[in-house]
């Protein structure tokens, strides 16, 4: 049977376009923070898990290995997970993996990005894509993303709008986040009138190119029991992934994320959680674009499929909301370091443990949902946590 | 015990020339089928997906995410992706097999090497780039035109190993020979030591014979737990165990000529299989012979020979195929050629093989316990160790 496996400690830092700190010493901050965090020394650590999504970003190959030292991993079994945006996600469910097999007792998983020390982001993500058919039209996310937009607004015609009202909550939401990079008070207007990027995605649809870092401490339960008396329980892990060709999707729609909803439904089934629109208190879903937000609350079922533009609509996503979603402000407001969009469970820890300061929710949260997407635009992570 | 993890099926598709006419996606659908077939599993089987690669090998980002529909990954219920080599993907699979017992995991790993520039210029450049690049890197950027800046840093811990242990340059030839000789089937019709002497002189004292040359190769292995390895057709074959570890990265900083993270894995894996003496309860292992050197450096690390032994156990031919411990008996990857980052699995698939008794010519008799080693080449200093075993 696997080991129940509970997070115990994290480590924050600031993000910020250009951080003036080199990868080894955002990973050494992080690592640091959550070890004082944890109240643990860097000995009683067994291994640390690493997440970074492309390499090509900081311009190191291998760039978890330059910073082992920094992680304090030396001579510790270190492993490097990577699957783009959805690393925020997978990295800690590969950390999960090595505690509830019974490898190890604690593991810090760090997830980290430094995206400014390139010439364009979206250049090296162009180079993501296949190189004889779809790297030459010159693919980037924001195209592909406007083709899925696009595709989604008009299978169950949610607005330009109410993307907009999602950039207006979480960018809201990041004023009272101390880490954010991208706070802003925003009207809709201001959003609707803001240049297109790729119809129908517009510059304030979008979250900024972003350097930073977060670390987890993952316990087993005989080790989290000792270092505290109310552990939060990684509940629940799913993953799902379609066809790397998005010609190739099983269902041809871009408009319906399948391997999204595969993704959650396993770790409900796991977390033995039937409805998460009454269960879940509190989510942190990935909102790389604002429609990007809308899908996944669906996916995750914290609204009806195709409900999510009246979501946003009544108030239900926002903070005071009874579904919060995203008040620590998302990737929209707080900033996409791609593979360190771990920050989302991160923010779901510090809600459930009541630490999350001027951006807690003012409801008790019990069981939290985190997401995270990427791969080819094609694969998504699901965790849920909660308290006993 | 009653959740152990199990190989259950292995595929392996390699060549020492360039494989032209299939693609590195092609190369790792083969080596899924051929995994499956051996494993009598089909593609609905899959629970979980784990490939492993390096992006700048492979001049693509994400990688290893682009090979998830060769390995059956679509739309199941669980998949990793891991910027690691290819052995890590063994590790990872363990601990979802041990997550999840019901799950089968196919772990796999591509590598075209034929696809970078032929001069080996990028390779070079590749070093380069994984350097820490504050204080490591513009020194590595002056080696002109970046050739030889891989055997430059190999013949640095060459050189340390060599003065520590006593080992002459024949010494190296030895382990060059015997690997380049297992390839060839029959003893003998291979290089011998002259050849090897007189191979070109990249940086002393690492030769173009005595280092591993680069090759196309793709690997899948099928793991299982003990329950469902039950009602395949195959006799399952124990993951009994594992163990990763890194070292320190910065040249400046690191312990030339040992080996110290192959050493701390190897300690793991040596726990958790319960294994007291490696040099007696081993039958047989593969290490990573990426170098000459680095084979005895390995087995010195994984406690197949005492330090001030080395030298003897090559005068005596202990690590031959006839030995007391034979050591790559498949021709390792002097003999069949480097996949950078898939070697490590291809090591584990040879052990499965020798334990099944399935390695036709080149089958030692009575494998019971086999080790597979993998390390990371220059410049990290990570290494993988996974001992299997027949019971």
């Amino acid at each position: 049977m696997p080991k129940r496996v509970a997070i115990v400690g994290v480590g924050m830092q600031k993000y910020e376009f250009r951080k003036e700190r080199t990868v080894e010493e955002m990973v050494f901050d992080v690592t640091r923070n959550a070890l004082e965090d944890s109240h643990l020394s860097k000995d009683d650590i067994d291994s640390v898990v690493f997440g970074s999504a492309v390499d090509a970003f900081c311009g190191i190959n291998n760039s978890d290995k330059v910073a082992i030292d920094a992680s304090g991993g030396l001579l510790k079994p270190t492993m490097r997970n990577s699957t783009s945006g959805s690393t925020a996600i997978s990295t800690p469910i590969l950390g999960y993996t090595h505690v509830a097999s019974g490898m190890h007792d604690l593991v810090m998983v760090i997830c980290y990005e430094k995206m400014s020390e390139n010439d364009s982001a979206q250049a090296v993500f162009n180079t993501v894509y296949d190189e004889a058919y779809v790297r030459p039209i010159g693919l980037n996310v924001p195209i592909q993303c406007g083709l899925e937009a696009r595709a989604y607004l008009h299978k169950y015609g949610i607005t330009e709008r109410q993307m907009a009202k999602v950039s207006v909550k979480n960018r809201g939401n990041a004023l009272s986040n101390p880490y954010a990079q991208l706070p802003m008070k925003l009207t809709v207007e201001d959003v609707l009138a803001s240049p297109y990027l790729s119809w129908p995605v517009k510059l304030l649809d979008t979250s900024p190119v972003t350097d930073g870092a977060r670390a987890l401490i993952l316990a087993s339960e005989d080790v989290a029991r000792e270092l505290t008396d109310d552990p939060v329980w990684i509940k629940g892990v799913g993953r799902g992934a379609d066809s790397v060709y998005f010609m190739g999707r099983k269902n041809k729609d871009l408009g319906r994320l399948d391997y999204a909803y595969l993704a959650a439904k396993q770790a409900y089934d796991m977390a033995g959680i039937r409805n998460p629109m009454a269960e879940i208190d509190y989510a942190e879903v990935y909102d790389p674009f604002t429609y990007k937000e809308m899908q996944h609350c669906e996916a995750m079922g914290l609204c009806p499929e195709g409900g999510a533009g009246r979501m946003i609509d009544e108030g239900i996503s926002l903070k005071e909301g009874p579904l919060p979603v995203n008040a620590s402000g998302g990737l929209q407001g707080e900033g996409n370091p791609i593979g360190a969009g771990m920050s989302r469970l991160c923010w779901c820890y510090l809600q459930a443990k009541g630490q999350a300061g001027a951006c807690q929710v003012p409801k008790d949260v019990n069981n939290a949902v985190a997401n995270g997407w990427g791969g080819m635009y094609q694969y998504n992570a699901v965790m849920v946590i909660g308290r006993d | 015990m009653n959740d152990r993890v199990c190989v259950v099926g292995i595929g392996v598709v390699e060549a020492k020339d360039p494989m032209v006419d299939v693609s590195h996606k092609e190369m790792l659908f083969y080596a899924t089928r051929h995994a499956l077939d051996d494993a009598g599993l089909e593609r609905k089987d899959i629970g979980s997906a784990i490939t492993t690669s390096f992006d700048f090998l492979e001049g693509r980002s994400l990688s290893n995410q682009f090979t998830l529909d060769s390995i059956g990954g679509v739309m199941k219920p669980c998949d990793l992706r891991l910027g690691e080599d290819g052995i890590y993907s063994l590790f990872a699979g363990y601990m979802e097999v041990m997550s999840d017992p019901s799950q089968v995991v196919v772990v796999a790993s591509v590598q075209k090497a034929s696809e970078r520039d032929p001069d080996g210029l990028s390779y070079q450049k590749l070093i380069a780039d994984s350097m820490e690049p504050v204080f490591s890197r513009p020194v590595c950027k002056s080696v002109p035109n970046l050739l030889g800046l891989e055997p430059v840093l190999a013949a640095m811990e060459a050189r340390a190993f060599m003065d520590r242990t006593g080992l002459s340059e024949e010494d190296l030839a030895e382990v060059a020979v015997k690997n380049l000789n297992m390839d060839k089937g029959t003893k003998g019709s291979g290089p011998d030591k002259k050849t090897v002497l007189k191979s070109d002189m990249l940086s002393w004292p690492i030769r173009t014979m005595t280092k591993a040359k680069e090759a196309d190769a793709a690997c899948a292995i099928i793991l299982a737990s003990e329950n469902r390895a039950k009602d395949l057709q195959n006799e399952p074959v124990f993951v009994s165990g594992i163990g990763w570890c890194s070292d320190k990265s910065h040249l400046a900083f690191r312990e030339q000529g040992v080996s110290r993270e192959t050493k701390w894995a190897a300690r793991q894996a040596y726990k958790m299989a319960g294994i007291r003496r490696p040099d007696r309860e081993i039958d047989l292992a593969e290490v990573s012979d990426w170098y000459a050197h680095r084979e005895l450096l390995h087995c010195e690390a994984l406690g197949l020979c005492g330090s001030d032994e080395i030298k003897g156990c090559v005068a005596d031919k202990s690590f031959q195929k006839e030995g007391r411990l034979p050591v790559n008996v498949s021709g390792g990857l002097l003999g069949r050629g480097n996949a950078v980052g898939t070697s490590g699995l291809i090591r584990v698939a040879q052990i499965v093989r020798q334990i099944r008794g399935q390695a036709n010519g080149f089958q030692v008799p009575g494998v019971g316990v086999g080790l597979a080693h993998s390390w990371g080449g220059i410049p990290t200093a990570t290494a993988g160790v996974a001992v299997l075993s027949k019971w």
